[in-house]
């Protein structure tokens, strides 16, 4: 069964894509980053999302950075576009109980509703599970958070390091014997909401079969925590706490980062079959030091890493990164520059792949897109239009789905509900 | 090793029928460890044993034309496959998807590879620090005078592992009207697009280059750093001013803190990061993690214990999601469950990771129908 075939919404097709989940609708309240991607990667399959929004508390991501111009513009944050395209915008001033009214009729119309607010604020404003649950029985509602729904964390300020720092992501990351030095990215946001993603698909994919719906509660923490295996299975079997390693793994060496030639340029490479490390002597030229007894083999190479480190950088400091790159790939030895931003911007493999396309949002003119991370062959993902503007799509929900009339809406704006 | 093996791990997690095919030689996980008392052993392998709980375990050498027939077999009897082998590779074994689909036009099959199925890079070989390197995590991560940092435990399969099984699940859900797919997963992709996304928006924006700055943030409001506490370290963060105040209060209002070059945090950050440390630092040595914890709870900071593993482990707010698995070879043993929560399901602990070739009986012969005589000759023969 499909996504559509199941969908019972009584007003007609969604106007979402071709895509895998076509005729899928979605309401989605997820903002910021965690918040938004679900919905995101929904619309991007082919799914009507509608994100609900208000003047009177921006999503703060329409505020964030980069900041273009003089000053935040709410229309002009390239993030927001990134993670709002394909989604259509209704602003709903939900402070406001005739706006939660709105919201619940929406959801009757709607397969899956995305939420991240603090836990505890959609119960609140009477738009909990249990209340959606009455109004669409199978519905399928996903609430992203931190740290959970309930629990002694539940109320914990968080933001993505503070889930590095509790989930102990951060915890080996660092050099050798040194502090931990925390990750500069939303790791913790990222995951969590790719978790919810599945979560939510899953939860479809079982609706369809027996017409139940589902509540996620999916936290940032258990979802990071989730992909620290090796070192939650070493303290549960070792009872050991992995510690700040450097650029460490136990099964290869070389592992690490080796200067190039030029200002702040690094290869990755590394090693660990025979045949990868004949494949790094014979790119080197076969020096006389890789006959040394010392590294002889994988254990003899791992036990002595550090003087194998010191010898190899001592090679690359005299190659160009992308060219020692392309060089060890020609002999099967596993290298990649550490690329920065704007080198994977025009990285000619990544542009080929079409990682990223070039739309044109009508604030901001064109911009780019970070395509989703998977490729479909039949249904690739579409970016079908921008990022939407603050309310650009009232009329057409609130009208056309809900069948209000021109007047009743007029009189929402006046109010401020619509807001 | 890490990427397949975790989409299929959240598959079967989510109540999939899911078996796993290794080489007679086994995974490479399985040599990969942690093991109990530090004796290695290919079946009690940590990481092999956390990514393979809840699954059938079969071996099939593909190097042989009979193990290739059990994969096609199997393929054609599935609705999902799931593999990182290179993009070449299942070509040469004749694996690729166009041969599975002729069989079985409804299946829905990921590949995942370093670099994805087309481009110049198609063929790059990769681990872990590589796809990290490549995907933009490691030029911001470390001292500015060192080398940069990757992850401390490999995590870019973790992501590849996800974006299958999303997508995977994605493509059953159309296919009754698009039939099976072919799904491409690079997993530098995971890494170098959305994840990376705003490193890259700020350089195409706001022309900045990201420099590796330590443990402190790159051009952002003081505080977004680790500090030392008592007993270890902690996050400290405060993007709001408000919450900048009240951690200034909860402190007695310091008079550094008063200084006119100390007003602007992002001009903190950037220019006085050292010096301010020094002052936090000498607050926080007065408090343990846990204290830190409780004074986050109580006035709505952001201060967040960096947690060792132990820690993680025992802490309450996560007492669901660890689940005890029973395994002959190792005993009862504490893994991490379902990485999210549905309610009214209540979370059983999945079958323990299969011994090698421990269901080649039950799918070779059950589900597939060869007879008790063959089962030997194919493993007589190092097939299974």
């Amino acid at each position: 069964m499909t996504a559509s075939d199941a969908n019972s919404n009584g007003d007609g097709v969604p106007s979402g894509g071709a895509g895998a989940l076509s005729g899928c609708r979605v309401l989605d309240f997820g903002w910021v980053l965690a918040g938004a991607i679900p919905g995101m990667a929904l619309a991007d399959m082919g799914a009507e999302v509608i994100k609900i929004e208000t003047r009177q508390r921006l999503d703060y991501m329409r505020l964030g950075r980069p900041i273009v111009g003089d000053q935040p513009d709410p229309e002009q944050n390239p993030m927001f576009h990134n993670v709002n395209r394909n989604k259509l915008s209704v602003t709903l001033n939900i402070a406001e109980p005739a706006a939660v009214a709105l919201a619940k009729r929406l959801a009757a119309h709607c397969d899956v509703v995305i939420e991240n607010f603090s836990p505890g604020v959609m119960e609140r404003l009477g738009l909990d599970y249990a209340t959606l649950r009455a109004i669409k029985p199978d519905i399928v509602m996903a609430s992203i958070s931190s740290t959970g729904q309930d629990g002694p964390l539940r109320d914990l300020r968080a933001y993505a390091p503070s889930i590095g720092a509790l989930s102990g992501l951060d915890s080996t990351m660092g050099y050798e014997g040194g502090r931990p030095l925390g990750f500069k990215h939303a790791f913790g946001d990222i995951c969590g909401a790719l978790h919810a993603v599945f979560a939510i698909a899953a939860a479809l994919y079982h609706r369809n079969r027996t017409g139940q719906g589902q509540y996620i509660d999916a936290s940032m923490l258990r979802a990071t925590v989730a992909t620290q295996g090796i070192g939650l299975m070493e303290q549960a079997l070792t009872g050991r706490a992995l510690q700040p390693q450097g650029n460490y793994d136990p099964t290869l060496a070389p592992y690490g980062h080796y200067p190039c030639a030029g200002d702040d340029q690094w290869v990755s490479i590394a090693v660990a079959t025979p045949d990868e490390w004949r494949g790094l002597v014979t790119a080197m030229g076969s020096p006389a030091w890789a006959d040394d007894d010392r590294f002889r083999s994988q254990y003899r190479r791992q036990r002595h890493r550090k003087e194998l480190d010191e010898l190899l950088a001592g090679w690359t400091s005299q190659q160009d990164a992308a060219a020692v790159t392309a060089l060890l790939q020609t002999h099967g030895v596993a290298a990649a520059p550490v690329l920065s931003a704007e080198e994977r911007l025009f990285h000619p493999h990544f542009i080929e792949r079409g990682l990223y396309s070039d739309i044109d949002h009508p604030a901001l003119g064109a911009e780019p897109i970070f395509n989703l991370m998977w490729g479909l062959s039949k249904t690739p993902s579409t970016v079908r239009r921008p990022a939407p503007l603050l309310g650009e799509h009232n009329r057409q929900i609130l009208c056309g789905t809900l069948g209000l009339s021109e007047d009743e809406l007029a009189q929402l704006v006046e109010q401020q509900v619509v807001y | 090793m890490l990427s397949a093996p975790y989409a299929g791990k959240l598959l079967a997690d989510a109540g999939a029928a899911v078996v796993k095919l290794e080489s007679p030689a086994g995974d490479a996980a399985r040599r990969y460890g942690p093991w109990p008392g530090d004796v290695p052993h290919p079946e009690r392998s940590g990481l092999f044993l956390y990514l393979n709980s809840g699954k059938l375990g079969i071996t099939a050498n593909l190097e042989t034309p009979t193990g290739r027939s059990i994969l096609r077999r199997l393929a054609a009897d599935s609705d999902v496959l799931v593999h990182n082998a290179p993009p070449s590779a299942m070509e040469r074994l004749g694996l690729d998807y166009d041969a599975l689909a002729e069989a079985n036009p409804g299946l829905v099959m990921a590949s995942i590879s370093p670099y994805g199925l087309s481009g110049p890079w198609r063929d790059y070989r990769a681990y872990d620090i590589n796809l990290a390197a490549a995907g933009g995590i490691n030029e911001g991560l470390g001292e500015p005078e060192r080398e940069p940092l990757t992850f401390g435990t490999p995590a870019v399969g973790y992501f590849a592992g996800m974006a299958a099984a999303s997508s995977i699940v994605m493509a059953l859900l159309g296919r009754e009207r698009h039939g099976g797919q072919h799904i491409d997963i690079a997993e530098a992709e995971t890494m170098a697009g959305l994840y990376n996304g705003p490193e890259a928006l700020m350089a195409v924006y706001q022309w900045r280059v990201t420099r590796r700055t330590g443990h402190h943030a790159l051009d952002f409001p003081y505080p977004n750093c680790i500090l030392r506490c008592k007993d270890g370290y902690v996050f400290i963060g405060a993007p709001e001013g408000r919450q900048w105040r009240r951690l200034l209060e909860i402190m007695g209002m310091p008079d550094w803190s008063q200084e006119p070059r100390l007003r602007n945090r992002t001009t903190m950050n950037n220019l006085y990061a050292d010096e301010v440390d020094a002052y936090l630092e000498a607050w926080l040595a007065d408090y343990t993690k846990a204290e830190l914890l409780e004074i986050a709870l109580e006035h709505r900071i952001p201060l967040a214990p960096v947690r060792t593993f132990d820690e993680v482990r025992n802490d309450p707010s996560l007492a669901d999601l660890f689940v005890e698995i029973e395994r002959a070879d190792t005993g009862p043993v504490s893994y991490p469950g379902v990485p999210y929560r549905l309610a009214d399901t209540d979370a059983a602990a999945p079958a323990p990771a299969p011994t090698l070739g421990q269901h080649n009986r039950e799918v070779l012969c059950d589900r597939l129908g060869y007879t008790g005589a063959e089962l030997v000759k194919l493993y007589q023969t190092g097939i299974i």
